[in-house]
């Protein structure tokens, strides 16, 4: 007993000075409680709702101007553009590095433990997007990442050993994935990209344990599906609609909740009349049968390459008085959306950048269209927002302390040409149809950090920035909103004014969600630049 | 052989341009439709799209006189062609390469009224090159000069006689932007019509050794 007792205060001594990482294993209810070890980051999105809210205080708005780089690991090979945003689990570190290699880094020093690349075809199809990757999930004690052509691997988070590895969908018609995978009780939930090259989009569900797919969710229909209907024609060859970004569950109800992309042939709707289900749309489909619940199209018909494949916000809070469940989501074509999560029902909708495509929403949130605003031939029409949106795939984050929701808005617009929208039957060779874009020349983009009140997306404050920016926003209960520039800045903020408190110069303008984690007692904060991933905590 | 096709998309028509591309057209340009599926033709308009609007600006002067006029006006205090002359101001040894006729007289006549990009991205649009700023420190002391750099937290600027200058932007009371303004002197109704156009002559001929 005693001799027990001293083992113990040994272990804990050991901890505390060497510091060990203890094994692996993260089951289901520390993700569902993932609140209550700020230190850790164990979803994508920071926890199920996708908030990007962290608990920890000691980095705050008194002492963020001293925070120093504490280590930089770069990949061993040169690569562009990381975009990975980390697990961070009991001192290791899970990222990902492009395309598809996932890398544990010991979380204390910066070194690596083990990495994994995956074998990839000979000619990688990717069509209107990039090989890259933007995290892994993690359940039990397996590390799961979706491969740019398309595979889900189990990886073991000991060793990286692959547990299994399956064939999501065929690259060589252009799926491919770059968003994390969602880890839920025994499931694993996964998306594609692929519009561009006209693909059929699909939501994956399989078991965690074996690699067994249990779901799958057409997100387009075809003829004599519900909602055909809606392609008049085009039902034939519907695509679209592709799922390339990460989703966030509600546990009370067992809800999944992902976002679609656009429509296929961009720029060109000729051959899909109608809204073109369930495209631009947040659908809410039930975790143990892949039942769509219910849906919301945010942008129907769409013509610009709008995704609303942003990450959806779960949150609670009063609404008129009434405590709600809702679901927020800044989206590509310019509006900040608020819905009830249990019904899907519109509470609110506004712009939160510039748009010209759009008097405003109707009272269900249907877009009431401006005129003269859709793709043309010669010169196009210019539109703002431009192709990347308002906002494209990085993060926002939301604090119940201040209630706002804190996005990196796009102010931007382009010229939008139509193209001839064919789609090609078989292996595509380019981007299906499509038109082309130009972009504003000059001093005319910018971006904005925006901190609207989530409820009802009144501009609260906001920090305009040199150009349109590609990185998340990490707000923590320090008071301070993390995010960056396109120029290569990483950056504090005063959460509730706004106020410039901290920035580090990276030397490559950054494209990812940072995060934050604690380690023996240090809060540290996390992102990426260019080749780099750097750490920063406290001197 | 073929016609300049900067700009064709715009005054053709992109059906037009596709088709132009898919069949062919009489003197010379060969039918594509059967090597290029419809995709590759839409990418290879794609590409058009993104070259530089065409240029009617007719290059009638004398490279040779033009030459003189470069070197009687001053213009080799500032800029420097193929390692001769000043470095406060761009290198110009290949701006028949980067720059058209049109541009170049223009920018003789008017520097600053026609910047260029500096870069230009769909995902983050672009910025203007060259662009005149006016500084003042929360010090009072004022500087006129060329941006060099920007970032949303500092700025870089050059001023006249070629000095960098770093400033973070919580230190300046003033930074004001001016497209339109430059450093170099107009030379309208400085050099007679006759002598800009030789000049411009002679930097249209300025091309990088191929």
């Amino acid at each position: 007993m005693r001799l027990a007792k001293r083992m113990l205060v040994f272990a804990a001594l050991t901890l505390a000075i060497a510091g060990v990482s203890v094994a692996q294993d993260v089951p289901y209810q520390r993700i569902l409680h993932s609140d209550s070890e700020p230190q850790n980051w164990l979803t994508y999105g920071g926890n199920y709702g996708s908030q990007r809210f962290s608990r920890l205080t000691q980095i705050n708005t008194k002492n963020v101007a001293q925070l120093k780089v504490a280590w930089i690991y770069q990949p061993s090979r040169a690569v562009a553009n990381v975009e990975t945003s980390p697990i961070v689990v009991d001192g290791i570190m899970y990222v990902t590095e492009p395309p598809s290699t996932v890398t544990a880094i010991d979380a204390r020093t910066g070194l690596r433990l083990w990495s994994w690349s995956p074998k990839m075809p000979d000619h990688l199809v990717l069509i209107g997007l990039y090989g890259n990757s933007r995290g892994v999930a993690i359940l039990d004690k397996t590390v799961y990442v979706g491969t740019a052509d398309a595979h889900l691997v189990a990886l073991d988070a000991k060793t990286g050993g692959v547990k299994w590895d399956v064939h999501v969908a065929d690259n060589r018609f252009g799926y491919s994935m770059s968003g994390p995978p969602l880890a839920i009780d025994g499931k694993v939930i996964v998306g594609t990209g692929g519009s561009e090259a006209a693909v059929r989009g699909l939501l994956d569900c399989y078991d965690a344990k074996t690699g067994k797919r249990l779901w799958r969710v057409w997100t387009v229909p075809r003829l004599g599906e519900p909602g055909a209907d809606t392609w008049g024609p085009g039902a034939s060859q519907s695509a679209g609609g592709t799922t390339w970004n990460n989703g966030s569950y509600d546990p009370a109800t067992n809800t999944i909740y992902w976002g679609t992309g656009n429509p296929a042939p961009d720029f060109n709707d000729d051959d899909r009349p109608g809204d073109n289900l369930y495209t631009c749309s947040l659908l809410a489909i039930d975790a143990n049968t892949g039942q769509i619940k219910w849906y919301f199209q945010f942008s129907p018909h769409e013509n610009h390459d709008w995704d609303s494949a942003e990450p959806p916000v779960l949150f609670n809070a009063k609404i008129d008085g009434k405590m709600r469940h809702l679901v927020a989501l800044a989206n590509r074509n310019a509006f900040y959306y608020v819905l009830d999560r249990d019904t899907g029902q519109f509470i609110t909708g506004v712009p939160f950048a510039k748009e010209t495509w759009a008097k405003g929403l109707d009272a269900k949130g249907r877009p009431i269209l401006n005129p003269d605003q859709q793709p043309t031939l010669g010169q196009g029409t210019l539109v703002y927002p431009s192709i990347t949106g308002a906002v494209d795939w990085p993060s926002p984050s939301y604090s119940p302390q201040t209630g706002l929701f804190y996005v990196s808005a796009h102010e931007t617009g382009a010229y939008y040409i139509k193209g001839t929208g064919e789609i090609e039957p078989g292996a595509p060779k380019g981007i299906v149809g499509g038109g082309g874009v130009k972009a504003l020349a000059g001093d005319q983009s910018y971006g904005a950090i925006r901190a609207l009140v989530a409820t009802t997306g009144k501009l609260r404050w906001q920090y305009k920035l040199f150009s349109p920016a590609w990185v998340g926003t990490l707000a923590t209960a320090g008071g301070l909103v993390f995010t960056g520039s396109d120029e290569g800045n990483f950056f504090a903020l005063d959460a509730s004014t706004g106020k410039l408190l901290w920035q580090f110069y990276m030397g490559h303008g950054l494209r990812s969600n940072p995060v934050t984690y604690a380690l023996d007692g240090k809060q540290y904060v996390f992102v990426t630049a260019g080749n780099a991933y750097v750490t920063f905590t406290l001197p | 052989m073929g016609p300049n096709i900067q700009g064709i998309p715009f005054s053709l028509g992109m059906q037009a341009t596709i088709n132009v591309i898919k069949t062919g057209m009489s003197g010379g340009m060969p039918a594509f439709g059967g090597q290029l599926s419809a995709t590759q033709i839409q990418h290879v308009v794609q590409y058009l799209l993104t070259l530089r609007k065409q240029d009617a600006f007719k290059i009638t002067g004398d490279a040779a006189r033009g030459k003189e006029v470069y070197e009687a006006s001053g213009c080799a205090s500032c800029h420097m062609i193929d390692g001769q002359g000043g470095d406060s101001a761009p290198d110009l040894s290949n701006v028949g390469t980067l720059r058209t006729g049109g541009y170049l007289h223009t920018t003789i006549l008017y520097p600053g009224s026609d910047l260029p990009q500096q870069h230009l991205f769909l995902e983050t649009g672009g910025k203007l090159d060259y662009l005149f700023v006016h500084v003042v420190t929360n010090a009072g002391q004022a500087l006129d000069g060329t941006r060099v750099v920007e970032d949303s937290f500092r700025i870089v600027i050059e001023d006249a006689k070629g000095n960098f200058h770093s400033f973070d932007k919580s230190n300046l009371r003033e930074l004001k932007e001016e497209p339109g303004k430059s450093l170099m002197p107009s030379y309208k109704g400085k050099l007679s019509d006759a002598q800009v156009n030789d000049l411009v002559a002679y930097l249209a001929s300025l091309k990088e050794a191929q």
